[in-house]
C-alpha cells in the first residue's frame, strides 16, 4: 500500500515537473497549473494558451508588429497556421476566436504540435543566438519565393504586362546589388578573421567572429549578447529536462483525450474541416511532377540504350562464377551510393549535409585536427549544381524560343528580328 | 516596328498570380539585401579605428574610460592596489575623424606629462595643497568623482603610476572609486560587468560636455585598428563560459533527438497522434498547405540532385566493363528513385485534392512537416566551414548566390511559361496587342528580360 502511494505521489510530482520544464523551454510558457485546468476545459486557461500557441506558431512575430495584435486576431493567426499544417480537429478550428472556451482543445493542439516533430528544438533554433559567421542559407531558399506566404497583391484591374517586365528588371538589378554587397562582406569578414587570429578561446575556431569582435568593441552589445546567450542556455536546459521527462506528459495527454472522448463522443458526426491547400502548393507540385516525368524519360532512354549495349557486349560473362561475386559487390556498392543520395534530400537527412549551420573559419595553416567542411569541396558541389541549373535554364529558354518562332512563322508578313546572340 | 507602343493587359487572375510571384521574389531579394547591409555596417565599423578613451580627473586620478577590457591578455596580473581600480570599460561607436584623433593624441601626451608633474607636486605638498590643485578639484566637482578625490589624491596618483608601468597595451587604469558605485562591487577580472560601466558614463562628445566641463581634462585616447592589435583581443570569461555551455547543450539536445526514434516516448507520441486523428473523425492524414509546399520543395530538391547525378554518370567515360555495368546499375537505380518520387507526388496531389478519400500518406508525416518549410535539422550544432583565402570565400559565396538565383530564375521561367503561352495561343494573332504580348514573352522567356525582339511588318501593299 505504502509503496504504491509513494509511487503515485512520485508520479504526481513527475507530471508538474515535466510540464514546468516544458514551460521554461517555451517562449513565455505558462505555469503547469494552466495545463491542469485546461484538461478540465476551464475557461481561465484559454487566454494564456491562445497566447502561447500564437508565440509558438509565429515565433518570428515576437520582433514585429504582430505581437500587438488583438487576441481575436492572434487566434485567427493560430487557427490558420494550424489548418495549414494539417491539424485534424474541427472542434478547435471551429471554436470562437480568443474567447474563454475550449482550453482543452488548445491543449490538444499544442500537444499535437509537440508530438509531431522537434518543436522545441525548432523554436530554439529559430531564435538562436548566432555567434559565428555563416554564409547566408541559400539552400533553404529565402531568396526564392517558394515557401514564403504569398504576398498580398492588390490587383483590382488588369495589369499591363510591362509591369511584369519592369519587375523582372528590378529583380535583376537587385541580384546584381546582392552579389556586389556580398563580395564586399566576404572581403571584410576575411580581414576580421585574419586580424583576430588566435584570439578565440576555443582552439578549433581560432579567430573571432564578427559578433564576438563587435561584442568587444561595444560593451552594450556585449551585455546584450551575454544575456541572450544565458537565457538561451536556460531554455536549452529546460528543453533537455523536458526530453528526459516527457513520457509522463504523453501518458497524461492520453487521459485528456479520454476525457474529451467521453464528453463529446459525437465528434465523428461533425463535418471534418478539410485543410485548404493553396493554389500555390498544388502549382508547385505540378511543376515538380513535370520535371520528374521529364527526368524519368531521359533516364529510361539512357538506361535502355546502355542495357542493350551491355548485354550485346558481355552476354557470355554471366556464366563465369567470379562474375557473380563481382556483380553482387557492384550492386551493393551502387545500392549504398543511392541510399546516400536519397538521404541528401529527405528531410531527415544526415547531419553532414549542408542544411546544418556552418560557422565560417579561416584556416591559416592546415591544422590537422580540424574537422569541418572544406570550402573547396563545397565550391565543387556548387559549381556542378550551377552548371546543371544553367543548362536547365537554357533548355527552357530554347524551348520557349522554338515555340515563339513557330507561332511567328505561322504569320505571313511579319519579320522577327531576334536579339543579337541568337 | 510594331508592338512597341501597343499595350498588353493581362487578365486579372493571371496578373494577380504573376505579380504575386514577382513581388515575392523582389521582397525576398530586398530582405536579403537589408540583412547584408546590416552586417556590412557592423563589419566596416570593426575595421575602422578603435578608440579607447582615458580620462584624467583631478589630481592624478586617472579615469580610464572603461573600454575595451580585453585588450590586455593577462588582466589579472595588472598590478592594482584594490579590486575596484581594475575596472575598465569601453567606448562604443564613436569614430572621430583624423583631425580629432590627432588632437586627442596631443592632449593625451600633455596630460600624461601633467599627471607626472602632479604626482610629484602632490607628494611634495601633501598637507598643503596648492591652489591650482584645488581649482582642479573644483573643476571636476561637477563630475561624478568629486567626493572621492579630495581624500585620495596621492593614492590615486600612485595608482596611476603603477598602472602606467604596466606592460602591454593596457595603458590606463582606473581610479574613479566613487564614480560608479557598481564598480566597487565588481570582482576583479569579472568582465561581464563591463557594459554597465559604459552605460553609466557615456563616452564621446556627450561625455566631454557633461563631465569634463570647464576644466576640460580631455580624454586620453588610444587608437588602434583591428589590424594592429586584433590578435591581442580576448573574450570575456563569462562569455566564454556561456558560449561553451551553449554548444554543449545544443550537442546534448541533438544526441537526445537522434536516440528519440527508438524509445518509448516516440511510441507514446505516435500513439497520441493516432488517437487524436481517430478522435477527430478523420481516419487519414490530410496534408496541410505547409506540408504540401514543404514536400514539393523537398521533391524539387530531389529532382535537381537526381538530374545532377545522372549527368555526372553520363559524362564519365567508362574505362572497363565493370564501370560500364556500374553506370548502368546507377541509371536504373535512379529510374526507380524517380518513380518513387513521382508516386509521392501523385499521393500528395490525390490527398490534397481529396480524390482518393481515406488514402494514407505513406511518408512519415511527423517528420516531413516543420515550421520552416520542411527543413529538419537532425543536428543542431554548427559545423565548421573552412576556407583559406578571401578569394575562396568570395567564390564560395558568389556561387551560393548564383545557385539560388538560377533556381529562382528557373522557377519564374516556368511560372511565366505556364501563364503566357496559353494567352499567346488564345489571342487573335497578328494584332498589336498580340505582338506586344509576343515581344514581352520573348524578352521574359528567352532573354531573361535582358533583350528585346524587333518585329517588322513586311507589308506587300507598301
Amino acid at each position: 500500500m505504502g509503496r504504491r502511494r509513494r509511487r503515485v505521489e512520485g508520479a504526481a510530482r513527475a507530471l508538474p515537473e515535466a510540464i514546468a520544464a516544458l514551460s521554461r523551454s517555451l517562449p513565455a510558457g505558462p505555469s503547469p497549473e494552466i495545463f491542469r485546468r485546461a484538461k478540465f476545459d476551464r475557461p481561465e486557461a484559454a487566454p494564456v494558451l491562445w497566447q502561447l500557441l500564437f508565440r509558438v506558431l509565429s515565433p518570428l512575430a515576437a520582433n514585429n508588429a504582430l505581437t500587438d495584435l488583438a487576441p481575436e486576431a492572434q487566434a485567427r493567426v493560430v487557427k490558420s497556421a494550424l489548418v495549414s499544417q494539417g491539424y485534424p480537429r474541427s472542434a478547435m478550428l471551429q471554436s470562437p476566436e480568443g474567447g474563454p472556451q475550449g482550453s482543452r482543445e488548445l491543449l490538444l493542439a499544442l500537444s499535437w504540435l509537440l508530438a509531431r516533430g522537434p518543436l522545441l528544438e525548432q523554436l530554439l533554433a529559430q531564435t538562436r543566438v548566432q555567434l559565428g559567421d555563416e554564409l547566408p542559407q541559400c539552400e533553404c531558399d529565402t531568396l526564392a519565393s517558394r515557401g514564403l506566404p504569398a504576398p498580398h497583391v492588390e490587383t483590382e484591374r488588369p495589369v499591363d504586362l510591362r509591369l511584369v517586365e519592369w519587375m523582372m528588371g528590378k529583380l535583376r538589378f537587385g541580384w546584381r546589388r546582392l552579389i556586389s554587397s556580398q563580395q564586399e562582406q566576404c572581403a571584410l569578414l576575411s580581414k576580421i578573421h585574419l586580424y583576430t587570429r588566435g584570439c578565440h578561446s576555443q582552439k578549433r575556431l581560432g579567430h573571432l567572429s564578427v559578433a564576438e569582435t563587435e561584442m568587444l568593441r561595444d560593451p552594450e552589445s556585449s551585455q546584450q549578447l551575454l544575456q541572450a546567450l544565458e537565457s538561451e542556455n536556460a531554455r536549452l536546459e529546460a528543453a533537455l529536462e523536458w526530453r528526459h521527462r516527457e513520457l509522463v506528459f504523453w501518458q497524461w495527454m492520453d487521459t485528456v483525450l479520454d476525457a474529451c472522448w467521453s464528453e463529446s463522443p459525437a465528434v465523428t458526426s461533425q463535418p471534418t474541416v478539410l485543410p485548404m491547400i493553396s493554389e500555390r502548393g498544388l502549382g508547385a507540385l505540378e511543376l515538380v511532377k513535370q520535371d520528374l516525368q521529364a527526368l524519368q524519360e531521359e533516364l529510361r532512354e539512357a538506361a535502355e540504350r546502355r542495357r542493350e549495349a551491355w548485354e550485346a557486349q558481355v552476354g557470355g560473362l554471366g556464366r563465369q562464377p567470379e562474375w557473380s561475386t563481382t556483380r553482387k559487390a557492384l550492386q551493393e556498392a551502387v545500392e549504398r551510393e543511392l541510399v546516400a543520395l536519397q538521404g541528401s534530400w529527405e528531410p531527415s537527412s544526415n547531419p553532414s549535409q549542408p542544411q546544418r549551420p556552418h560557422r565560417l573559419v579561416r584556416s591559416q595553416d592546415e591544422l590537422p585536427g580540424r574537422q569541418g567542411l572544406q570550402a573547396a569541396e563545397v565550391i565543387r558541389t556548387l559549381s556542378a549544381q550551377e552548371a546543371s541549373l544553367k543548362r536547365a535554364l537554357h533548355q527552357l529558354q530554347s524551348q520557349c524560343q522554338r515555340e515563339l518562332a513557330r507561332l511567328a512563322g505561322a504569320l505571313p508578313g511579319l519579320i522577327w528580328i531576334m536579339a543579337p546572340g541568337h | 516596328m510594331l508592338g512597341a507602343k501597343a499595350d498588353y493587359l493581362l487578365p486579372m487572375d493571371c496578373a494577380r498570380r504573376l505579380v504575386a510571384e514577382m513581388q515575392g521574389a523582389l521582397d525576398s531579394c530586398a530582405e536579403r539585401q537589408r540583412q547584408l547591409e546590416r552586417s556590412l555596417r557592423v563589419s566596416r565599423r570593426l575595421l575602422q579605428v578603435w578608440v579607447r578613451l582615458r580620462i584624467c580627473l583631478g589630481v592624478g586620478s586617472v579615469w580610464a574610460m572603461p573600454w575595451l577590457p580585453c585588450l590586455c591578455r593577462e588582466p589579472a596580473r595588472t598590478p592594482a592596489p584594490e579590486p575596484e581600480t581594475k575596472e575598465e570599460a569601453a567606448t562604443p561607436a564613436c569614430t572621430p575623424n583624423a583631425q580629432d584623433l590627432k588632437e586627442l593624441e596631443l592632449l593625451t601626451q600633455a596630460l600624461e606629462k601633467a599627471v607626472r608633474v602632479r604626482r610629484v607636486v602632490s607628494k611634495a605638498g601633501q598637507r598643503d595643497r596648492t591652489p591650482s590643485l584645488t581649482s582642479a578639484s573644483n573643476a571636476t566637482a561637477s563630475g561624478a568623482t568629486a567626493p572621492a578625490h579630495s581624500q585620495v589624491p596621492s593614492q590615486a596618483g600612485s595608482r596611476a603610476s603603477s598602472a602606467r608601468s604596466t606592460k602591454g597595451v593596457q595603458r590606463a587604469t582606473v581610479s574613479a572609486r566613487s564614480a560608479d558605485p557598481e564598480c566597487r562591487l565588481r570582482p576583479r577580472g569579472d568582465r561581464t560587468q563591463v557594459g554597465t560601466g559604459a552605460q553609466a558614463i557615456r563616452p564621446g562628445p556627450g561625455l566631454r560636455d557633461q563631465q569634463m566641463a570647464p576644466a576640460a581634462v580631455p580624454p586620453a585616447t588610444e587608437l588602434f585598428t583591428l589590424k594592429e592589435k586584433g590578435t591581442l583581443l580576448q573574450l570575456p570569461v563569462a562569455f566564454r563560459k556561456a558560449a561553451s555551455q551553449n554548444s554543449r547543450l545544443w550537442a546534448q539536445l541533438s544526441a537526445i533527438q537522434a536516440s528519440d526514434s527508438t524509445d518509448v516516448t516516440r511510441a507514446a507520441k505516435t500513439e497520441f497522434l493516432h488517437k487524436l486523428q481517430t478522435a477527430s473523425g478523420s481516419s487519414s492524414h490530410r496534408p496541410g498547405a505547409a506540408e504540401v509546399e514543404a514536400q514539393a520543395q523537398s521533391l524539387r530538391k530531389a529532382c535537381t540532385l537526381l538530374r545532377l547525378h545522372m549527368q555526372k554518370e553520363l559524362s564519365a567515360a567508362p574505362t572497363d566493363w565493370m564501370q560500364e555495368y556500374r553506370v548502368l546499375l546507377i541509371l536504373e537505380g535512379l529510374q526507380t528513385i524517380v518513380g518513387q518520387c513521382l508516386h509521392r507526388v501523385q499521393v500528395l496531389q490525390a490527398a490534397a485534392t481529396e480524390q482518393l478519400p481515406g488514402l494514407r500518406l505513406v511518408e512519415k508525416p511527423t517528420q516531413a512537416s516543420s515550421l520552416c518549410g520542411g527543413e529538419l535539422h537532425s543536428s543542431w550544432s554548427p559545423e565548421l566551414l573552412l576556407y583559406s583565402s578571401t578569394k575562396e570565400l568570395q567564390t564560395l559565396a558568389a556561387l551560393k548566390l548564383r545557385v539560388a538565383m538560377l533556381d529562382q530564375q528557373i522557377h519564374l521561367e516556368k511560372v511565366l511559361m505556364a501563364e503566357l503561352f496559353p494567352l499567346i495561343n488564345t489571342q487573335e494573332a497578328g494584332r498589336p496587342p498580340w505582338l506586344a504580348l509576343c515581344r514581352a514573352a520573348y524578352s521574359l522567356l528567352c532573354e531573361g528580360g535582358e533583350r528585346f525582339l524587333t518585329v517588322l511588318r513586311d507589308d506587300p501593299t507598301d
